[in-house]
């Protein structure tokens, strides 16, 4: 069952997290069909979060597919966010954790990597647009 | 404003409190939808306690009206058993113990849950056998919260409950809270100055400032009706016809906007920020305070 | 509620229920011997017809009980202030009212309650104290005829539980009040102390109408039966003046009771006073003068044991009304 870490400090509000959150389990396979999400009470147990911001978080799945809540069992994922399979997550992942390691070799630092990588995807933006 | 299919939880309409030299509440007007857990912001002094001790019927108003679960605050059972009220000193019998407060919650109250005040006494580890004047600060508040739960009540009004907890403390109290309204059939006003633990666990706001409402509604929509336009210091007519300003902070060349409005902001002179709730919340409050000295506002400029 | 009140005074009624076992045993024990005193001696003097000195004679209690019986008069008077001046303050003070209050109980049972059983409480325990002093004293009662007068008219029969209802309930009114517990007590001691001597000092002699009784010089003095209470005494004049007593500073005689300042007497019959008592009293009669005491006779003890009992059980209600109105108008 997934447990949903909520950053207080993030400027994503916190609905928007778990709805994140849920997405990301699913595309990193950690969530599949059929599992069952974590009651509103659960997760307000375990985050002291607002119940309603979990209905809404639910409900926001609910409208994209993702979800069902079935009545008197539960809330069950029904779909997978669109984009590569699971599986390709992982595999990327893997990668990019080489990469970063020969990028620290090579002596850049977080904030190096991250505006690096900022500077590609922009890059690769425009490159998709023209 | 939709119509709820569920009468307001709590209404107020000009209410007043003054006494013989202060005067503690000025022409208050909120609304709580049932449901919520409301968070009570101000400063001291602003007037919380006075309002929570008037929504539960241990002070009159000067003037005005207030509607507690669809009626006046009262001295009988009914509404007696229905409203939950926790003051800020904790009072406790200092001299009987847990075991003993149980006792008096199920002998005097018409809907009683000892079970689950065992159960989570139990699960906090709080000894029922020991005097309430020995038990520590946090020890006697997460007691006071378990006990007041304990008659089922359908509104709760919490006067500073975190103040004396550790933030691990602090979080289970705010989650056992949480619990009970995800059960259903319970409203939480709690008041606090820690806004940070308010912001996850509140979805309704009360913001009082020197006796005054300042601002009343659900977070959600308060936060996308306020936003912080950072700009060159000029003229902000253009701004003010849509939006009202409710904190400005200038210097020489740049200015620091808080502005309320539903309109959107077409002036590209200024950078447009999503606000968050504690930002919300200083802004208000910082009407109140002293202004800032001069120097720290320059910050940032071009030297 | 009853089962809260219990809760929160459990030890203090253990304390209480103590002391009194305590007293009694020690009552008990010195009143039989006193009991079996009196009767031995009481054969002894009808057997020999000297019984009519037996009062000045016969001493039947030991100094400490005498001391602890007399001492009894200010049971009252701490019940007000250590039961009565907390039972509401310390809760305004601590806050624990407000906690009560909020548990679905009303401001009005909340109250009616508490006062009801502490009211009780000490109508039971200063009734008992009194119950047990008034037997103890039977035998100096009968012996000494003395019962209706004020050291001893306070501390037995019905009067004591008046005083202590009251005090109680100053107590309480004080504490709702000025809401902190120790000006609270010591608002109720003063004021206690003071309306129990006024009253007493001031309005009892007036219960009911004194009885006076003018008799003659030549005659015996005129003794009223029992244990009549003296309100006053004095000499009258042939014109009707009192010249009444005390008078303090002069010289005094006694005449059957009558204590009369021998300043004002005709100067013939002063020089009498001394040599020929018997001549000294026809002189007086000779120039027109009369005895008189002024008393409440005996068989009125009850009634005034009922009065002075009443006046106080008023007193209380009324407080108590007060303090009821502040409780449920105030703010918490």
């Amino acid at each position: 069952m997934i447990s949903f870490r909520l950053d207080g400090r993030s400027v994503v509000p916190p609905y928007l997290q778990i709805v994140q959150q849920v997405r990301q389990a699913l595309r990193m396979g950690v969530l599949d069909v059929g599992d069952k999400l974590p009651t509103v009470r659960e997760v307000v147990a375990a985050t002291a979060v607002n119940p309603n911001t979990v209905l809404k978080a639910y409900r926001d799945l609910e409208r994209d597919g993702l979800v069902e809540p079935r009545a008197g069992l539960g809330t069950f994922v029904v779909g997978r966010p669109s984009g590569p399979p699971p599986g390709t997550h992982s595999r990327l992942a893997r990668s990019l954790t080489q990469w970063v390691r020969s990028a620290r070799e090579a002596g850049l630092d977080d904030e190096s990597i991250e505006s690096l990588l900022r500077v590609t995807l922009r890059a690769a933006a425009e490159e998709e647009t023209a | 404003m939709m119509a709820s299919s569920n009468p307001a939880a709590i209404e107020t309409r000009g209410l007043s409190k003054h006494y013989r030299k202060v005067t503690a509440l000025t022409e208050a007007t909120i609304t709580v939808p049932e449901g919520r857990i409301s968070a009570l912001i101000g400063p001291n002094g602003a007037g919380k306690t006075t309002l929570l001790r008037l929504l539960a019927g241990l002070a009159r108003p000067t003037s005005g009206e207030v509607a507690v679960l669809g009626g006046w605050p009262r001295q009988d059972p009914a509404f007696l058993a229905d409203v939950g009220f926790l003051a800020q000193e904790i009072p406790l019998y200092r001299r009987l113990n847990a075991e003993d407060h149980i006792g008096i919650g199920a002998h005097l109250n018409s809907r009683w849950d000892g079970a689950s005040v065992r159960e989570r006494l139990q699960n906090l580890r709080i000894p029922l056998d020991q005097t309430v004047g020995t038990l520590s600060g946090g020890q006697r508040a997460q007691l006071a919260l378990a006990l007041t739960l304990g008659k089922r009540p359908r509104l709760l009004l919490l006067d500073e409950p975190v103040a004396a907890l550790d933030p691990l403390a602090r979080r289970q109290f705010l989650a056992h809270l949480a619990e009970a309204v995800a059960d259903g059939g319970l409203t939480v006003v709690l008041s606090s100055h820690l806004v940070a633990d308010l912001e996850r666990t509140c979805d309704h706001l009360i913001l009082l400032a020197a006796s005054h409402l300042q601002l009343c509604g659900d977070i959600d929509t308060l936060l996308t009706e306020h936003r912080v336009l950072v700009g060159p210091a000029k003229d902000t007519t253009a701004i003010e016809r849509d939006h009202t300003i409710v904190q400005a902070v200038r210097t020489a060349r740049q200015a620091t906007l808080l502005v309320r409005g539903k309109a959107p902001v077409i002036d590209p002179a200024y950078e447009a920020a999503d606000v968050g709730l504690e930002e919300l919340v200083l802004g208000y409050m910082g009407q109140y305070a002293a202004p800032a000295p001069a120097h720290l506002t320059m910050i940032g400029e071009d030297q | 509620m009853t089962w809260l009140v219990w809760r929160q005074h459990r030890n203090q009624a253990y304390v209480a229920a103590a002391a009194l076992a305590a007293f009694a045993v020690l009552m008990l024990i010195t009143g039989r011997l006193m009991a079996t005193q009196y009767q031995s001696a009481r054969a002894a003097c009808s057997a020999s017809h000297s019984c009519g000195n037996l009062a000045n004679t016969l001493v039947l209690a030991g100094p400490w009980a005498s001391l602890l019986v007399t001492l009894t008069v200010v049971v009252p008077c701490l019940l007000g202030v250590f039961w009565g001046g907390p039972l509401v303050a310390r809760e305004l003070e601590t806050g624990t009212s407000q906690f009560a209050w909020m548990q679905s109980v009303t401001r009005g049972r909340w109250l009616t309650v508490k006062v009801g059983w502490a009211l009780l409480a000490a109508a039971a325990w200063a009734g008992a104290v009194a119950a047990i002093v008034t037997w103890w004293s039977s035998p100096a009662n009968t012996l000494e005829q003395q019962n209706f007068q004020p050291s001893q008219f306070d501390i037995q029969g019905i009067v004591p539980i008046g005083y202590a209802v009251f005090a109680v309930a100053l107590g309480i009114a004080a504490g709702t009040v000025i809401r902190r517990t120790l000006p609270a007590m010591a608002v109720t001691l003063v004021v206690f102390t003071f309306l129990r001597l006024f009253i007493g000092q001031n309005f009892r002699a007036h219960y009911l109408t004194a009885v006076t009784r003018t008799f003659s010089f030549l005659q015996h003095p005129v003794v009223p039966k029992g244990s009549y209470w003296l309100v006053s005494s004095g000499v009258i004049g042939p014109a009707g003046q009192v010249t009444g007593s005390p008078v303090h500073g002069g010289p005094t005689i006694n005449f059957g009771g009558v204590q009369m300042p021998i300043g004002n007497l005709p100067q013939a019959c002063q020089t009498l006073v001394f040599h020929d008592p018997t001549s000294f009293r026809s002189c007086l009669a000779a120039h027109g003068y009369h005895a008189f005491i002024t008393y409440q006779p005996a068989d009125r003890y009850w009634a005034f044991q009922g009065i002075e009992a009443g006046i106080f059980v008023l007193l209380a209600a009324a407080l108590i009304a007060v303090t009821a109105i502040v409780v449920r108008r105030r703010d918490a």
